[in-house]
């Protein structure tokens, strides 16, 4: 085994008590980021899922013409307010229809196509310019009736639910955000005490290996590679406390949710999910080890 | 291969050395002898830059010492091995431990570790005590691992400070039996004693120190 490796080792075994809180910090760290990164990517999947739903839905008279319905569909792919434009014919509509209401077959055998009118659905790039596009609809000939999840004037639509969804997104992010940055500080702290005690418990052999000929970074090595393990390990179970829960919670959550994609459907992409939270935190974990253990080492050598 | 030029060294309104200036060829076994604050031990600390001088220059193999950056410090120690009084070995290492210690610091292979830690042990009587503590050992047994932890990086130079100042007659004489040996085979020793037993029965170059100056420099008969 690797000397300073060895040396890492020996330190632990010998003051037990400081790694354990060294590291439960660490993990409670990481437990936390991880569980805020996890809530921060369902929030943004959550509003993005309610952003794509279509805002406007333009209902078409039953005696509309397939050239009158193109030449409306055209019409608004070349409007700059506009985006998403899609046609939904008749049989679509039962088909919606039929799928929202699953849960009772009863409901859905007793309609026809017939009964479904056609519509052309389609999003706003803004949702100001809302009320003049909808009222524009409301003038051509082929359409009947025009229907609008956005929040215009004094009525409460979807637009609502987007709006008080983001602000929630945003307390998390920042408040999240605050809490890991006060957990890394106090965990950045932990390290450096840590590691400064165990330096000045350290100082008789530091000046041995000094005296020996040991160059800094000789000296410097098994700390570093103490404050790693520490920062590793702390990563590495706070991290796999998250995925554990994820993996456990998700049916539920997927089923809460239903159609909004919260969490990745399939175990892989969850875990390519959780694969790259793991790949950023351990690259934090790793920045905190180094430059704790190098402030302490230098700290310490300073006082000498 | 040690040259000291005019040095003077104070340690506040203390003069440790006074204009000193000597010389140790290759091979050469000196002691550096005087009573206590005498400056034997300065000159020691002197030649592995342990402290600086306020004036002269400290020459080793060539390299101005005193002239060495932070760098060129531990290049330097590495090519001595010291045998301390107070022996200065790690205690919660292993014996063979504190002489592998050595061979890091050097940076030799740890494939080459096993063999020279065996062959040094053997030397100075260790082998069966390999994996003892330090709070196992004897003095003597401390002063001998401090001696091979200094001979197992095969130093050009070896400053010994005192080696036998804590142990009995019996077992100062092993010591510097050793010392002999490691002299006879080609090792340059600057050994800092006020042992008069030793520096008589070894009959080597004594260099005389009082009140941080040479007062005599006899040559070995």
């Amino acid at each position: 085994m690797n000397i300073h490796l060895k040396t890492a080792l020996d330190y632990i075994m010998r003051a037990p008590f400081q790694a354990l809180s060294a590291i439960f910090v660490l993990t409670i760290t990481f437990f936390v980021a991880t569980v805020l990164s996890i809530l921060v990517y369902s929030s943004g999947k959550i509003i993005r899922h309610f952003e794509t739903r279509p805002q406007v839905i333009a209902f078409l008279k039953d005696e509309s013409t397939p050239e009158s319905i193109s030449a409306l569909q055209e019409r608004l792919s070349k409007d700059s307010r506009v985006k998403d434009v899609k046609y939904v014919n008749k049989e679509e509509a039962l088909a919606i229809y039929k799928e929202a209401t699953s849960d009772n077959p009863l409901l859905s055998e007793l309609v026809s196509p017939s009964i479904f009118p056609a519509s052309i659905e389609f999003s706003l790039l803004d949702l100001s310019f809302a009320e003049k596009v909808i009222e524009d609809m409301r003038g051509e000939a082929i359409v009947d009736q025009v229907g609008f999840t956005a929040n215009i004037g004094s009525q409460t639509a979807l637009g609502d639910v987007v709006s008080r969804l983001r602000t929630i997104t945003l307390y998390l992010r920042v408040g999240g955000g605050v809490l890991v940055g006060v957990l890394l500080a106090t965990s950045f702290l932990v390290l450096i005490v840590i590691i400064g005690m165990r330096m000045t418990t350290r100082r008789g052999e530091v000046e041995i290996l000094d005296l020996i000929g040991a160059t800094p970074g000789f000296i410097r090595s098994p700390i570093i590679i103490e404050a790693f393990i520490y920062a590793l390990v702390g990563v590495i179970v706070g991290w796999l406390g998250t995925l554990i829960l994820t993996l456990y919670a998700t049916p539920s959550i997927v089923n809460y949710f239903g159609e909004i994609p919260v969490l990745p459907r399939d175990t892989l992409n969850i875990l390519a999910l959780f694969g790259i939270i793991l790949a950023v935190e351990i690259v934090i974990g790793i920045t905190l080890a180094l430059t704790g253990s190098l402030l302490a080492v230098s700290r310490v050598r300073r006082g000498r | 291969m040690i040259k000291l030029k005019n040095v003077t060294k104070k340690f506040g309104d203390i003069t440790a050395l006074s204009d000193v200036s000597f010389e140790v060829d290759k091979g050469e076994f000196v002691f550096i002898t005087g009573p206590s604050g005498a400056g034997k031990t300065t000159i020691l600390k002197l030649i592995l830059r342990e402290v600086l001088p306020d004036n002269g220059k400290v020459i080793f193999d060539g390299i101005d010492v005193t002239e060495a950056s932070k760098k060129e410090i531990p290049q330097i120690r590495q090519k001595i091995g010291v045998v301390f009084q107070d022996f200065k070995v790690l205690p919660e290492r292993t014996l063979r431990e504190n002489v592998e210690v050595a061979l890091a610091v050097s940076g030799i292979p740890q494939s080459e570790w096993p063999s020279r830690v065996d062959k040094i042990l053997e030397l100075v009587g260790l082998s069966k005590r390999s994996e003892l503590f330090p709070s196992q050992l004897s003095g003597g047994e401390l002063e001998r691992v401090s001696l091979a932890r200094a001979l197992v990086v095969n130093p050009k130079l070896i400053l010994a400070d005192e080696p036998t100042g804590n142990l009995d007659w019996d077992t100062a004489d092993e010591i510097m039996e050793l010392f002999e040996k490691i002299n006879k085979e080609g090792k340059t020793i600057i050994m800092a004693t006020h042992n008069r037993e030793i520096i008589a029965k070894l009959k080597k170059r004594v260099i005389k120190l009082s009140e941080g100056k040479i007062i005599n420099h006899e040559h070995s008969s």
